[in-house]
């Protein structure tokens, strides 16, 4: 029982369109492990197959040493699934809302009461509100809420923070670390690459296929390349344009205020001090480190460049 | 057994919530008894009639007053035969009524064949409804004035409605109109909102099996489907007279039948479809319009091509409005019952089988 979930070589198709291709990975009970991919990457259609709505063409997929293809009624109970649109019924108050999801899965509110109080008491105040007028963050603390009170093993995110302010973001990490004490293992998709350091270990999905998995921050310390981090005064689009003609500059991305250039590590200096020799109105950041987006950017343009040759 | 409740009162939550839809399942049914009773009647009053006499005698003039004194008729006379042509041709008339020359002498000798009656049949309902109310009263009219014999050779005695009041008619097949309404569409699209919602995954995840989720999606439309039929009854007994004269037993009994034929097409349609609308579009256009038409609602039947006769054989609604024509109006012997019900019943079985089969626990 090291892994509670596992899976192994997991295919999809959808016609001629290729959603997942042998897919690998494994979590640990307690464990947050985060699916970072953009639209279309693969992240619905691997957790419809976990919470055993999709059947895979090819591999094989465990929940709680549960087959996912032959014991999925066995699954069906013991894993909370929260969709990426909050399923929750909007004309039904926030009460009415926790009341039906703890008795569809024959449980009770004051079961499990322990296990969601942090985050309800948040939504107390507006038990008697509907669901549908209730604001973005309001809405994800209950679908949370709804998705927990049967107290499953296996809790799966589907973009929980998509549509989210960013201050009930940070909340909704932090109950899902308090959620994870509890033993329960949680898978999270999400578009965000920021939200990934808040993971135990996160796989980087592109079009059906892991990029990169592993804990975030021995991600991080295993890239091989250097960044630069530079500011300019005058347009920055130009200036991206010019740097990505440069030869030793591997990528060149926006990173709101500033620019990122990825580069070997050994030309590092030479290439700073040619930038800072061909533009004007530059500034250079003091801290240099790669973040964990350096990281998946970078990735995703080389995964993209052996797709394209 | 704990899931299975909760998910009905859920449900009932779904309706009572959204008043808007609850008004329209509440009031359409008496909207449309009011509309069938009040205005779209094939029954006849007041009917403009040209009398054409061109007997002139005591006996064709005591005739043309029978009519004049009935409030079905407003009598308009005529003089010649391009009278009678411009007045039917102008929408003067309805009908004309000829009595040929020398009608009481030829009437006095036995001869039959006297009168002559010309109707404007371009709505052939109405053309229809004259012609009968025509031949009764002149038939009555014989009898009053002390002939035994009989100048039209057909005697027509009208049955379980002897006015002809159209409402009698209506009643069961907007009874019928009405249920396919609410539980077809009701349940298809409050199916498709749970799949449009994404709720739907969460159900099938959940211990709820599939024909619970199903069966606790009709039980609140069944019950309010009873609210509508006993609505429908009242309001036809007590505004329009309309009688029950088997057993209300029977009566509700194959409503509920029909009900949830009609609940297992709506279920049929939900398995079919991902949205709402295209589920409210599915069931208007496939069930609402063959249901109203080919139910013998507003044409009847017999007077379908043979094809489109076997046609509405398929929609249920058929076989319920001749269900309910037996209970309300006749009191038929229950063996009558018995084939309109078998087909209400298979029909039902196999709508069942063919959703059992697209109803998909998982996604494929």
């Amino acid at each position: 029982m090291e892994n509670n979930i596992r899976a192994a070589g997991i295919s999809k198709s959808f016609g001629s369109q290729v959603a997942l291709q042998e897919l690998d990975f494994a979590a640990a009970p307690g464990e947050i492990f985060g699916f970072i991919g953009a639209d279309g990457a693969g992240k619905t259609t691997l957790f419809k197959i976990l919470t055993t709505l999709l059947r895979q063409d090819a591999g094989k997929a465990e929940v709680c040493g549960l087959d996912t293809d032959k014991d999925f009624r066995e699954i069906r109970r013991i894993i909370g699934y929260m969709a990426g649109r909050f399923s929750l019924y909007g004309d039904l108050s926030v009460e009415e809302n926790l009341k039906f999801f703890a008795q569809v899965f024959d449980s009770t509110l004051q079961e499990n009461y322990e296990l969601i109080r942090d985050i309800y008491v948040l939504l107390e105040p507006f038990k008697k509100r509907r669901a549908a007028d209730l604001s973005g963050g309001m809405k994800q603390k209950l679908a949370l809420c709804c998705a927990l009170i049967h107290k499953p093993k296996v809790l799966v995110l589907d973009e929980p923070t998509t549509g989210v302010d960013p201050v009930s973001r940070r909340e909704f990490w932090d109950n899902l670390k308090t959620v994870a004490a509890e033993g329960i293992t949680t898978l999270v998709a999400t578009p965000y690459m920021d939200e990934a350091m808040q993971c135990d270990r996160v796989a980087l999905l592109q079009e059906g296929r892991i990029l990169q998995i592993d804990r975030p921050a021995q991600i991080i310390a295993d890239f091989p390349k250097a960044v630069i981090i530079l500011k300019t005064e005058h347009n920055r689009n130009q200036l991206i344009r010019k740097l990505r003609k440069l030869p030793e500059a591997e990528s060149v991305f926006s990173f709101g205020e500033t620019i990122h250039v990825t580069c070997e590590p050994a030309i590092k200096g030479k290439l700073t001090a040619a930038i800072a020799a061909a533009e004007s109105g530059i500034s250079f950041q003091p801290e240099q480190a790669a973040g964990i987006e350096d990281c998946f950017l970078y990735y995703m343009q080389r995964a993209d460049g052996r797709e394209n040759n | 057994m704990k899931h299975f409740k909760i998910f009905i009162w859920k449900e009932f939550l779904h309706i009572w919530r959204d008043k808007k839809t609850l008004l329209i399942i509440i009031l359409l049914p008496i909207i449309e008894v009011l509309l069938f009773g009040f205005v779209l009647t094939s029954e006849i009053n007041h009917v403009s009639l040209g009398i054409y006499d061109q007997d002139n005698s005591d006996w064709s003039g005591e005739l043309t007053r029978s009519f004049e004194n009935s409030r079905y008729f407003d009598l308009i006379r005529l003089y010649n035969e391009q009278d009678v042509e411009k007045a039917l041709r102008g929408n003067r008339v309805k009908a004309v009524l000829k009595i040929k020359p020398e009608a009481e002498k030829s009437l006095q000798m036995g001869e039959s064949g006297i009168m002559q009656l010309l109707l404007d049949a371009s709505d052939p309902n109405i053309a229809r409804t004259i012609e009968v109310y025509i031949m009764n009263m002149s038939s009555r009219f014989m009898k009053q004035a002390g002939n035994r014999k009989n100048l039209l050779d057909v005697q027509q005695l009208m049955y379980y409605n002897p006015d002809l009041k159209s409402v009698f008619k209506s009643v069961p097949g907007l009874m019928a109109v009405v249920l396919m309404l609410i539980c077809a569409m009701m349940t298809s699209v409050s199916l498709a909102r749970e799949k449009e919602t994404g709720t739907m995954d969460v159900l099938l995840i959940s211990p709820l099996k599939p024909g619970q989720i199903i069966i606790g999606k009709m039980v609140p439309y069944i019950a309010i489907s009873f609210v509508n039929i006993l609505m429908i009854i009242a309001l036809s007994v007590f505004v329009f007279g309309v009688p029950v004269r088997g057993s209300l037993v029977l009566l509700f009994l194959f409503s509920g039948f029909y009900v949830v034929c009609a609940l297992s097409f709506g279920l049929l349609v939900s398995t079919l479809v991902n949205t709402q609308q295209i589920a409210m579009m599915i069931s208007l256009a496939g069930l609402m319009l063959p249901t109203t038409l080919l139910s013998g609602l507003i044409y009847p039947i017999r007077n379908m091509p043979r094809w489109l006769q076997m046609l509405s054989g398929v929609f249920p609604a058929r076989w319920f409005v001749e269900t309910l024509g037996h209970v309300m109006l006749k009191d038929s012997p229950v063996y009558y019952f018995l084939q309109p019900l078998g087909y209400i019943l298979l029909i039902t079985v196999i709508l069942l089988l063919l959703a059992a089969r697209r109803f998909k626990v998982r996604y494929d």
